[in-house]
């Protein structure tokens, strides 16, 4: 009993952080319908800013255009609730801004866009973060902890801290306090009511614009408080630790529908506790067998929940008809891949100048000329005289262009947003290490293992996908991301090291064995995209009902779609583990999994030429640069200029990405004046409303 | 007397209190254009939900006997395997794969789940599957031209027009040779002269596919004028079938269209 007590504390303290966390998520999603994935980079950020007060430093700005030479420089340095006003100022500000500036733009935007948007602030908070404060972990020395880590009391044995007491007190206060706020005051009133019917409380003379502000204004100060207290609970901290226990707020917050402050923060509470059960009685017995045991429960409890569907979890949450990726978020169309393509380029060109000359081949004949090109120089790679750096880059970006496939077949094709592409990296270095070292099999083996591994993991993280979209899918399979994590990488990172035969070990045959592979994978990719195989998915994609009233059959397309895009992802672990010894945290994570499906938004989501277009510039390109600067001047710009690309691309056309080349054909028409190239002026299409189908039965039925 | 092509029996479904369908039972005789008329609520397109799979009834049976084959009780059957049965059919609001082009809509619909050429053999091009992917485009410019829309096949579906989404549609739906072919108001919201052209069509695509055709229709002269016979419902019952003036002209008709004894 007494062994079972002592671990109340830990999981209440953790348990009340998480609740926390998605009372946060909760009263944004309830006023603005926002999914906030940005929510725990919010949190650190802001922390990061209170310590650094807090500790003292050196706030600078240097400019230097031209001839402005700006150079202020000041040292600050707070006690600690001294500091905390200023903080909380501080997130406000950022609320206000991050409001303003990057959630009003999308207001009418469908769920899978405001998932991108989000996501990307956060990775791009979260590089901003590291640039402006440093790469290092944020340590939280006692001086400066929230409250002080002497012990308090013992009852029975269970020691408590006043540290813990304080926050587990801080956060009913703050409970009670925005329980207060929804019942007693107005502005809570009108969320509640724009969160039951949100047209007809703008019809009451409801400001939807305003309800917006407030709620992301106090969200972000319950971000800062619950950063505050996280990193000080925590000693130790960065910020994708940080990340990752909002992935648990977000967790805790979808388990109440996203709405219900009661059931979020109750299963907040359960997650900190089950988790600090499992750690003690489970992880404990045996440390290396068991570990990400935690996250495995919660996480894993917390995606059978969804799948089960309670309507207490979807009242309230409209369904998306179609997986609004090409409706909304892939931005497929005004994408790199588009704008360097010089088929689209000429197409662009013919609607601009209006010429006579029947050049229709030129495009199709650069194009092939830029693939064999750039098959010409992989080929030779390794004979070109390049510095020895060149070869870790370079497989990399092998291995990023893969996991960008899977996304571009989950996501661009199948509909699916899956954010648990690196998991598969993950689960694919494990099978690798698992034939080669545990059943002994010689080379080809292990890759061929790795990807058959993928296979019934795929098919358990699709059947969730079966029956959850948009953001139900999202928050599944990033938390499905998350416990892979935990579960796998500790227990196949490069010390299970597995061996790459004799003539495997130098770079330049590793190069060709990896770009055999992932030319393999890219025409067996671009076969689907070409084939019937390909059409279903689109099909599923652009409308289930529809797909079904054709014979499409919803389950298996999806579970196929699945499995190949687990399998590519897979075959990059299996990359990793030869190129690495074993996988690493740094290429299947869930905010790897994120930065690269940005990337693959950014360079086009709908295409086979996307991956290869945002492998040179994000991979290679960033990659390159890394290795020729000393490691200490790492330098986030690079992530913070692709999580701005990424929102400004969402962003230029939120209501449909997929006519963003219409626009920029319609723009160039009217510069053309009167040659069109439509016979037919465009009419607009349906405006009519889409009658709603509440429940649809034997659709996916199998 | 042959056996009819769609037997209707009892289908009763309720959503909450509201009875959408309160024990429909009609016959629908191979080879006709039987045109279902009726006020809004009357629980048509629920019927047309029932019969295409998308709504399971509480009660009743839908029994299709395609000439030739072994009837089937539709009811037990997901959506997705009514088109291998042999049933079509169109969405009120004209509802296709919205990115693609209307020609690679058209190869779409032309699933036949895999059936001809599974996963394998299609990514890799194998087992007749080139001669398969040929012979759907092959298809898909055969419907397209059938409708007319064969200089717009490049068109992505959510460019069109909503009368050249209706018959992108229709387009579709011949495209996978239903024996029987649902086709739910496909006047609405198209104008009124492309209107008075769907008649002939509805005509020539029954001939092409030598199908059956339950259409539900608001405009009277189209429907009037294509129908061979018609159904009048009412609160999620049949009121009345026969020829179409005598449907038209039925006293319980004009009561539930007027709401008073006419």
């Amino acid at each position: 009993m007494t062994e079972l007590l002592s671990t109340l504390p830990g999981g209440l303290v953790s348990g009340a952080v998480y609740a926390l966390l998605a009372m946060g998520l909760v009263l944004i999603y309830k006023a603005t319908r926002v999914p906030n994935f940005a929510y725990g980079a919010m949190a650190t950020f802001i922390a990061f800013f209170h310590y650094q007060l807090v500790s003292g430093k050196e706030f600078g700005f240097s400019l230097d255009v031209l001839f402005v030479h700006l150079d202020i420089h000041k040292y600050v340095q707070l006690p600690f609730w001294g500091a905390v006003p200023v903080s909380l100022v501080f997130a406000a500000l950022l609320g206000l801004l991050i409001e303003r500036f990057i959630i009003r733009p999308f207001a009418k935007a469908p769920t899978v866009t405001l998932i991108l948007v989000t996501l990307a602030l956060g990775l791009g908070l979260n590089a901003l973060a590291q640039q402006w404060f440093g790469a290092n972990d944020l340590i939280v020395s006692n001086e400066h902890a929230i409250f002080p880590r002497t012990p308090a009391f013992s009852i029975g044995g269970v020691n408590t801290s006043w540290e813990r007491l304080g926050v587990i007190a801080l956060i009913i206060v703050l409970a009670a306090a925005i329980y207060a706020f929804f019942r007693f005051t107005a502005t809570g009133l009108a969320i509640r009511a724009s969160a039951t019917d949100r047209d007809v409380a703008s019809l009451l003379g409801v400001s939807t614009r305003q309800l917006s502000v407030v709620s992301w204004v106090a969200g972000s100060m319950v971000a800062g408080v619950a950063g505050i207290a996280l990193a000080s609970l925590l000693v130790s901290s960065n910020p994708s630790i940080l990340f990752l226990l909002s992935i648990k707020g977000f967790a805790a917050a979808i388990v109440g529908g996203l709405v219900s402050f009661p059931i979020a923060v109750l299963a907040g509470f359960a997650i900190g506790i089950i988790e600090e059960l499992v750690r003690h009685y489970i992880v404990h017995a045996d440390t290396k067998l068991f570990t990400g045991a935690p996250e495995v429960v919660t996480l894993g409890g917390v995606i059978v929940m969804l799948a089960l569907r309670p309507k207490w979890i979807f009242r309230g949450i409209r369904d998306d008809e179609d997986s609004g990726v090409t409706a909304g978020a892939g931005a497929p169309t005004f994408v790199l891949a588009r704008l360097i393509d010089p088929v689209e380029a000429y197409r662009l060109f013919r609607a601009a100048v209006p010429t006579g000359v029947t050049t229709a081949r030129l495009g199709r004949l650069v194009r092939t000329i830029v693939l064999v090109g750039l098959a010409i120089t992989a080929v030779t790679f390794p004979l070109l005289p390049l510095p020895r750096f060149w070869t870790l880059p370079v497989n990399l970006t092998l291995i990023y262009l893969l996991v960008m496939l899977s996304f571009v077949v989950v996501v661009g094709w199948l509909g699916q947003i899956s954010l648990a592409q690196g998991a598969f990296v993950a689960v694919g270095g494990a099978g690798a290490a698992i034939t080669a070292n545990t059943f002994g099999l010689p080379f080809p083996f292990p890759i061929l293992g790795g990807v058959l591994l993928s296979i019934p993991i795929s098919v358990l993280v699709g059947l969730p996908a079966l029956r959850l979209r948009g953001l139900h899918l999202a928050v599944a399979t990033l938390a499905f991301g998350l416990a892979a994590e935990r579960a796998i990488v500790p227990r196949f990172d490069a010390s299970t090291y597995v061996r790459p035969p004799q003539w495997l070990q130098g770079d330049s045959a590793k190069y060709y064995v990896f770009l055999v592979l992932t030319a393999l994978a890219f025409v067996f990719a671009w076969r689907i995209s070409r084939t019937r195989v390909g059409r279903s998915f689109y099909a599923i994609r652009d409308s289930e009902t529809v797909a079904a009233a054709y014979g499409i059959r919803p389950v298996r397309v999806k579970l196929t779609g699945f499995v190949v895009s687990g399998a590519i992802a897979a075959l990059a672990g299996t990359m990793i583990t030869y190129q690495l010894g074993g996988v690493s945290s740094n290429y299947a994570s869930v905010t790897f999994s994120i930065f690269w499906l940005g990337n693959a938004v950014v360079a086009g989501l709908l295409t086979t030429a996307g991956p290869i277009i945002g492998a040179l510039l994000f991979g290679l390109l960033p990659e390159l640069t890394k290795g020729s600067v000393s490691a200490s001047s790492i330098s986030f710009v690079p992530q913070i200029i692709g999580a701005v690309l990424l929102i400004v691309i969402v962003a230029v056309n939120p209501s449909g990405l997929a006519s963003m080349s219409r626009f920029v054909r319609s723009r160039v028409t009217a510069h053309a004046g009167d040659r069109s190239i439509e016979a037919e002026p465009p009419t607009p299409v349906d405006a009519e409303p889409v009658e709603t189908r509440p429940e649809l039965v034997g659709v996916g039925g199998d | 007397m042959t056996e009819p092509i769609l037997r209707i029996r009892d289908v009763r479904l309720a959503f909450g209190g509201v009875r959408a369908l309160d024990g429909a039972t009609f016959d629908v005789p191979v080879g006709e254009i039987v045109g279902i008329i009726g006020p809004n609520g009357a629980g048509k397109t629920t019927l047309f939900d029932c019969i295409s799979g998308f709504r399971r009834p509480d009660t009743g049976s839908i029994t299709l006997s395609v000439p030739g084959r072994r009837p089937v009780e539709l009811t037990a059957h997901a959506a997705y395997e009514r088109t291998a049965l042999g049933v079509g059919r169109t969405f009120q609001n004209a509802r296709l794969f919205k990115s693609m082009p209307i020609r690679e809509v058209l190869r779409t619909v032309q699933h036949d789940g895999m059936a001809r050429s599974g996963f394998l053999r299609s990514v890799f091009g194998i087992g007749g599957s080139r001669q398969d992917e040929a012979d759907v485009a092959a298809r898909a410019d055969e419907v397209l031209e059938l409708v007319g829309l064969a200089a717009h096949g490049d068109k992505p579906a959510q460019e069109l027009s909503t009368g050249m989404l209706r018959l992108c549609e229709l387009a579709a739906v011949v495209a996978v040779r239903p024996k029987l072919l649902l086709l739910d108001e496909p006047s609405s919201g198209i104008a009124q002269r492309e209107t008075e052209a769907l008649g002939p069509l509805l005509q020539r695509l029954r001939d092409y596919l030598d199908a059956t055709v339950l259409l539900i229709e608001h405009d009277m002269p189209l429907i009037m004028s294509v129908s061979t016979s018609m159904v009048a419902m009412a609160a999620g019952a049949v009121i009345t079938t026969g020829t179409p003036s005598e449907v038209r002209d039925h006293p319980a008709v004009l009561t539930s269209y007027l709401g008073a004894k006419a």
